[in-house]
């Protein structure tokens, strides 16, 4: 940081060399522009409303910087695909560190699941690896395209060579020359590259017409057989004009000469299991390899001293057939004139100088020594990824892998660099005070859960890697459920479903709540009281139930009430906690004992309904609004004409509430309701009857 | 357990994927899927018909209307012989799709605008058999039923709760009666010759500590009207005998701690079917098989009195799915992970 931004106000000082890039944005609305807001919108766009005099608009901004090479849906089944792997192999390290009581799980053989992982993260990158150059039947396709290849893949493996693949490690250069042939279309794209210059050459193949006599040809068959991509050069070899039927007889030892290096090539040792389909021949055991190896090279250095090649009067086919030998003998000129990069040349080392794996330090070496005798300007990012982990420095390579790859690679890669080596466990799992006291894998796993977090579609799987993160993770996955949107019954139970995964109970009743109160100002009032009882929120139901009473008190006739059944249905049995909705069952019931009555005459039914009167007015929860009506309604039972119906310690119950209310009328914020205006001297006239025919019959 | 002898081919759509159906139709040889996507990215949604072809394996776009919102509720039927597709969208629109009958190419499409029948987005929507009525119901209430004409539409509302009550799923019964369900696994029961509110209720007596939950789907069999299958929160299945009003019969999840039933899920049970491929000669009195799909990505068979059977235990929710009725044996469904999966079992 330059000295010159100390003191600076800025937040995030800028220090960029380059002047900020400028980019027009259209959005169709005259000047001047009066304001701007500025707001992220979904994923990494952002939202931008113009307003201009009475016109507004919003404008969404995509900010670049994402990888072209894969395009979003594709990243996000990359995503989904590596939950299951990533969630299994952390729950493998928790239950081997609980069992060996140490945190970290290093133990020998930890590195066999990680490969398990590996491979099952590299399948999701990108389908089945096909052969490199696969040949096919016809003669003119000497390298075909197959399944374009991914830069990230590429990585992958790379990683997966260098860190985990420990059975592998004995024939860790093979691996290397393997990759390059999967992967060599990559480079194309930053500098020359031999693949490139192959397919170059065989878009012209139809139009050469004595092959051999074409320069290219002699210098792709060197730089092909240079990087070991045997099949392709012996193909090529037999394109050689010799092998014409109509030629074969003058040109007959110009033929043999041909056929006996394609021969060779094809017969050369390599120390590496089997592999299909492939030329050369394998060899597991080193003494094995070594003898087959001294084998082969003594045949080469007995035809190159051949006496044939005086014999052969084609000087083109002489000195590219020998050219060949050269290369095959390890000539360290020849190898780097027939390669293009540093890679290649590295490679071609491997295959023709040193084909044994080495220490990494050597590697890393060789490696300078290629770098030295193939400088570029350009460097492609995969060659970076290289040179750090030759470099044997794993965070040189986190943080490669994370400006080149984005934070997916590196999320899911850091487990990778842990497999084999303790010291970079430690390394990357120590908790670090410039880091806020958390480890460089949680700040790696924390920064993809944030993106993740901010797709609609990916969310969901934030959890996963936010709780193996020992100090932030909880904290920032409360944020994330707390953030989900309550609107939606699908996302709102999802959501739910996650805190009961966790056992998050206090965020899904927070979260419930808000569903509730959601629900209730939007008009829903059955969905409202749900997720308010589910939240066992006794005191919103209480508030809600006064505004609930509102309504009832207003539209409760009894065509109105059938609406209602369904609302008490919902407020269930009264274990459950309803608040002061409870009043509205015990209403109900009296509602319906009053419905009974007035069909019949029974004074059975009428005893009830006085029952359940009596109840009402006596429980606390029924408010006084509803003490005038609820006695008005029940006018028949008071005036009931064959008997009295109320006792005299009920009706002294009941008059005492009417006392109650003519006292309530005196205080301030009292309302009247809507009853006629002859109602409580009818009430009172009544009650007074009833009182006096109750004195007389006790 | 899974059933070993299933195979299962998947079908990344690279959107998400709202709902997913079989379109019913008289060839045996042409098969289509319905399936209602939404592209986050460019906010668009779909429903498009996918046509299945066997060699190779593969399910691929055949036509497409463009939706205005995303579709809430999925459910094709057929109209006159010819396909028909009724979607309702979270903008409280409702549209009929009419498709051809040979090659299943979307001919034309009728709609209510937002606004008409409901109020508020979130609704269902069931459609008879047959197609000549849909019965539409909403969070907000209101349960409507629009009569389908050769172009045109009528509808009217049965019922409004003012939002005192919200119905979640509906389902027909017979061409007079229909199931509905919402929230504290409440079910109600309508007849259109009954208007003025359901004709019954239930509200089961459920073990009293347990929370309640909402109901998310229902199906009624044709042979056996008097019952009503319903599936939702904490795995729950349930079924409600009419002539048994009060109590209900727990197939799965919530309340079956204390009875000896196995719970397949623990969590939401999206879609409920009964399994038309199972040939069960069990009695009456025994509830038939179903196939649930849940949150937890189970998609399973369970039987009343029996171990339930895992088809498929997917890493992500399975949202939605089908059971062709030509070929039982083929279930569609759509996971959470922008896929649809189809399971053939032998």
């Amino acid at each position: 940081m330059p000295s010159d931004t100390v003191g600076n106000v800025a937040l995030v000082p800028f220090t960029g060399d380059s002047p900020p890039a400028v980019y027009p944005l259209h959005h169709g609305l005259a000047p001047p522009i009066s304001r701007l807001s500025i707001s992220w919108a979904r994923g990494s766009s952002l939202r931008l409303s113009l307003f201009a005099g009475a016109a507004a608009k919003v404008v969404e901004v995509k900010l670049a910087g994402e990888d072209s090479e894969i395009p979003d849906a594709h990243w996000r089944r990359i995503a989904y695909g590596s939950v299951a792997p990533f969630a299994l192999l952390q729950s493998r390290r928790s239950s081997l560190s609980a069992l060996l009581k140490t945190p970290s799980p290093y133990r020998s053989d930890w590195w066999e699941h990680v490969l398990q992982y590996s491979k099952e993260i590299g399948s999701l990158l990108g389908g089945p690896k096909l052969p490199a150059s696969p040949i096919i039947e016809d003669p003119n396709v000497i390298a075909k395209r197959g399944e374009e290849p991914t830069s990230l893949k590429a990585a992958w493996e790379l990683i997966e060579i260098f860190y985990v693949d420990k059975q592998s490690q004995a024939w860790l250069p093979e691996r290397l020359v393997d990759w390059l042939a999967d992967y060599a279309s990559l480079f194309t794209s930053t500098h020359e590259t031999i693949h490139g210059k192959l397919v170059d050459f065989q878009k012209e193949l139809v139009n050469i017409q004595v092959i051999e006599e074409d320069p290219r040809y002699w210098d792709l068959l060197s730089s092909a057989l240079s990087v070991g991509w045997l099949d392709i050069v012996v193909k090529m070899l037999r394109l050689h004009g010799s092998y014409q039927l109509d030629q074969l007889s003058n040109r007959e030892l110009e033929n043999g000469l041909v056929e006996a290096v394609a021969v060779l090539i094809s017969k050369m040792p390599r120390m590496r299991p089997e592999s299909v389909g492939k030329l050369g021949e394998c060899y597991k055991s080193k003494p094995d390899f070594i003898k087959a190896w001294e084998k082969w090279r003594s045949q080469i250095t007995k035809l190159d001293c051949s006496r044939f090649w005086i014999q052969c009067d084609n000087q083109q086919t002489r000195e590219g057939l020998r050219n060949l030998l050269q290369i095959m003998l390890g000539n360290t000129e020849s190898l780097c004139m027939a390669t293009c990069y540093w890679i290649e040349l590295y490679i071609s080392h491997f295959l023709y100088i040193r084909p044994f794996t080495m220490g990494i330090e050597s590697m890393y070496n060789l490696a300078q020594k290629c770098i030295q005798l193939k400088p570029r300007s350009s460097t492609h990012r995969l060659s970076v990824l290289m040179i750090g982990i030759l470099e044997e420095n794993t965070e040189v390579v986190l943080a490669e892998c994370s400006r080149e790859f984005g934070p997916w690679l590196v999320a899911h890669a850091i487990e990778l660099l842990t497999a084999g080596s303790e010291q970079a466990e430690i390394l990357l799992h120590e908790e670090r005070y410039n880091l806020g006291g958390i480890s460089i894998v949680e700040l790696h796993r924390l920064v993809y859960a944030q993106i993740l977090s901010s797709h609609a579609l990916t969310w969901q799987i934030a959890p996963i890697y936010l709780t193996s993160c020992m100090k932030q993770g909880m904290g920032l996955l409360e944020n994330l459920l707390y953030r989900q949107s309550a609107q939606h019954n699908d996302v709102l139970l999802k959501n739910i479903e996650i805190c009961r995964l966790y056992e998050l109970d206090h965020i899904s009743s927070n979260i419930m709540k808000i569903a509730g109160v959601h629900h209730w100002k939007h008009g829903h009032k059955g969905a409202g009281v749900f997720w308010l009882q589910q939240a066992q929120d006794a005191s919103c139901l209480d508030k809600i139930a006064q505004q609930l009473f509102d309504s009832v008190g207003k539209s409760i006739s009894d065509e109105s009430f059938k609406q209602w059944e369904g609302m008490i249905e919902l407020l269930g049995s009264e274990s459950k906690p309803a608040g002061g909705l409870e009043f509205l069952h015990k209403y109900r019931d009296f509602k319906k004992s009053l419905q009974k009555v007035s069909s019949g005459k029974s004074t059975d039914a009428a005893r009830q309904a006085v029952g359940s009167l009596i109840l009402l007015m006596k429980n606390p929860s029924t408010p006084q609004r509803f003490w005038l009506p609820l006695l008005y309604d029940s006018l028949k039972l008071l005036n009931w004409q064959d008997c009295p119906l109320l006792s005299v310690s009920e009706t002294n119950l009941l008059l005492n509430k009417l006392h109650e209310l003519s006292l309530a009328k005196l205080r301030p914020h009292h309302t009247e309701p809507s009853l006629p205006p002859d109602a409580l001297s009818s009430i009172r006239l009544a009650l007074a009857t009833n009182l006096g025919q109750a004195i007389l019959d006790e | 357990m899974a059933a070993a002898t299933t195979a299962i081919q998947r079908f990344p759509q690279h959107r998400y994927v709202d709902a997913v159906r079989w379109l019913p139709l008289q060839s045996a040889f042409d098969r289509f899927a319905v399936l209602a996507l939404f592209d986050f990215d460019s906010d668009a949604s779909s429903i498009e018909i996918h046509a299945l072809n066997q060699n190779p394996f593969s399910l691929e776009p055949h036509s497409s209307w463009s939706s205005p919102s995303r579709v809430s509720s999925l459910k094709p039927s057929h109209f006159l012989q010819k396909p028909l597709i009724v979607a309702s969208t979270s903008s409280g629109s409702l549209h009929f799709l009419f498709s051809d009958s040979s090659d299943a190419s979307l001919l034309s499409e009728v709609s209510l605008p937002e606004g008409a029948l409901h109020s508020l987005p979130a609704s269902c929507v069931d459609l008879m058999d047959g197609g000549v009525e849909c019965v539409s119901v909403g969070e907000d209430g209101k349960v409507n039923l629009v009569g389908i004409g050769d172009s045109n539409l009528n509808y009217r509302r049965l019922f409004d709760s003012a939002g005192l009550v919200s119905y979640t799923a509906v389902r027909w019964a017979s061409p007079m009666e229909f199931a509905t369900g919402g929230f504290g696994f409440g079910l109600q029961w309508w007849d259109q010759r009954k208007p003025g509110g359901p004709v019954s209720q239930f509200k089961g007596n459920w073990d009293k500590k347990l929370t309640s939950g909402i109901v998310h789907s229902i199906d009624i069999h044709p042979s056996r009207k008097h019952t009503c299958l319903a599936g939702g929160s904490l795995g729950t299945v349930f079924a409600w005998d009419l002539r048994w009003q009060q109590q209900p019969i727990i197939l799965s999840g919530a309340g079956a701690a204390n009875t000896a039933v196995q719970s397949i899920s623990e969590s939401e049970v999206w879609e409920v079917q009964y399994d038309r491929c199972i040939k069960s000669n069990t009695s009456s009195t025994r509830i038939l098989p179903s196939m649930i799909c849940s949150e937890d990505g189970i998609l399973g068979v369970i039987e009343q009195g029996e171990e339930p059977i895992e088809l498929l235990a997917e890493p992500c929710a399975i949202n939605s799915f089908d059971i062709d009725r030509h070929n039982p044996s083929d279930v569609i469904c759509s996971l959470e992970w922008e896929a649809v999966a189809i399971l053939t079992r032998q």
